[in-house]
């Protein structure tokens, strides 16, 4: 990446913060790169890192309550005991006053997400169905598999019973063919009873686990929005 | 570094290297000398930077040099103040680490 990309990854990565901060910051890191010099330029990157790394550091020093040191992110909330500045306890109060007004909410961005809620719905409403969909599906599957494998376990051993008794017949008037039509009596037999031990394993062991997952991954939004504990 | 820079000591640092050159000095020497004194990342000034010219303890203006417009950082009276009661603080502080440090009392 030279430095013409990383200004233009940067620029795109910080389209949503106010239009006078961007070009703050642009031009901090244009005069940046043009003071280190072209023969800089290489080590200059390597050391900023990647431009969402920027823009992040650029994004978290915008927010009223933190700020940066050398070890990154800080929050004034936890450090207002060592802030020089504000060593008045009155200052201190205010100071806190004045960050609860800027951190509750502003009625337009209230109203911007509800009406981007809006606009999103024809997309919202297709989503929610597939994600109801997909563990459904799932579900269904599962199910399928079960009926399919109950369906094989009871199959599988009348058909090898019935080719043992063929081969028992045929056994007396074509020897060759009597046995392996009773030794593939045999194998159908032993498939027949290794499906009925899968079904009931899956039946026992798979299934609970199955439901489990489907209604934990259905109570995962709803946890996360506080409605289930 | 074994110790840590906090905030208050970054904010020092750095006004007390803008407050070296009366004409005010840009982004990339301020990054390079605080850079000689501690280690901190490139794109750890920015923020400061920022901060500090919200707060009033610096002030910018453009100045042509070399065929484009260099942005100069300047201390301004706020920052002086505040800078000189950062190395109170700081005289203070050091002073009596160095006190427990070469075992004398504080007298």
């Amino acid at each position: 990446m030279n430095r013409t990309e990383f200004m233009n990854r940067l620029e795109r990565l910080l389209w949503d913060i106010p239009e006078s901060e961007r070009r703050e910051a642009l031009q901090y890191y244009n005069d940046y790169f043009d003071d280190a010099g072209p023969e800089n330029e290489a080590r200059v990157i390597r050391e900023l890192g990647s431009p969402a790394q920027v823009a992040k550091t650029i994004r978290e020093g915008m927010s009223e309550n933190g700020e940066y040191t050398e070890h990154g992110y800080e929050d004034a909330r936890f450090r207002n005991r060592q802030d020089v500045t504000a060593d008045d306890p009155d200052i201190v109060v205010e100071k806190s006053f004045e960050r609860q007004r800027r951190n509750s909410p502003d009625p337009w961005k209230l109203l911007a997400i509800f009406l981007l809620c809006l606009l999103l719905l024809p997309i919202i409403i297709p989503l929610f169905l597939v994600l109801l969909a997909v563990p459904a599906s799932i579900l269904i599957g599962i199910i399928g598999i079960v009926i399919a494998a109950m369906v094989a376990a009871a199959a599988l051993p009348v058909a090898g019973i019935v080719l043992l008794a063929i081969a028992f017949y045929h056994l007396f008037l074509t020897p060759v063919a009597g046995i392996t039509l009773g030794g593939i009596g045999l194998v159908l037999l032993a498939a027949g009873i290794l499906t009925f031990l899968l079904t009931i394993w899956i039946l026992k062991a798979v299934f609970p686990v199955c439901i489990r997952t489907v209604v934990a991954m259905l109570r995962y939004p709803l946890r996360k929005a506080g409605i289930v504990k | 570094m074994v110790f840590n820079t906090g905030a208050a000591l970054l904010d020092a640092i750095v006004l007390a290297v803008v407050s070296m050159d009366a004409e005010g000095t840009y982004g990339y020497k301020i990054t390079q000398d605080v850079r000689q004194v501690i280690e901190i990342s490139e794109s750890t000034l920015y923020p400061v930077l920022r901060r500090l010219l919200k707060d009033g303890c610096l002030e910018v203006y453009d100045m042509e040099f070399g065929g484009r417009n260099r942005r100069y950082y300047k201390i301004t009276d706020a920052g002086t103040a505040q800078l000189n009661l950062y190395v109170c603080e700081w005289q203070n502080y050091a002073a009596k680490i160095t006190n427990i440090f070469t075992g004398r009392r504080k007298s």
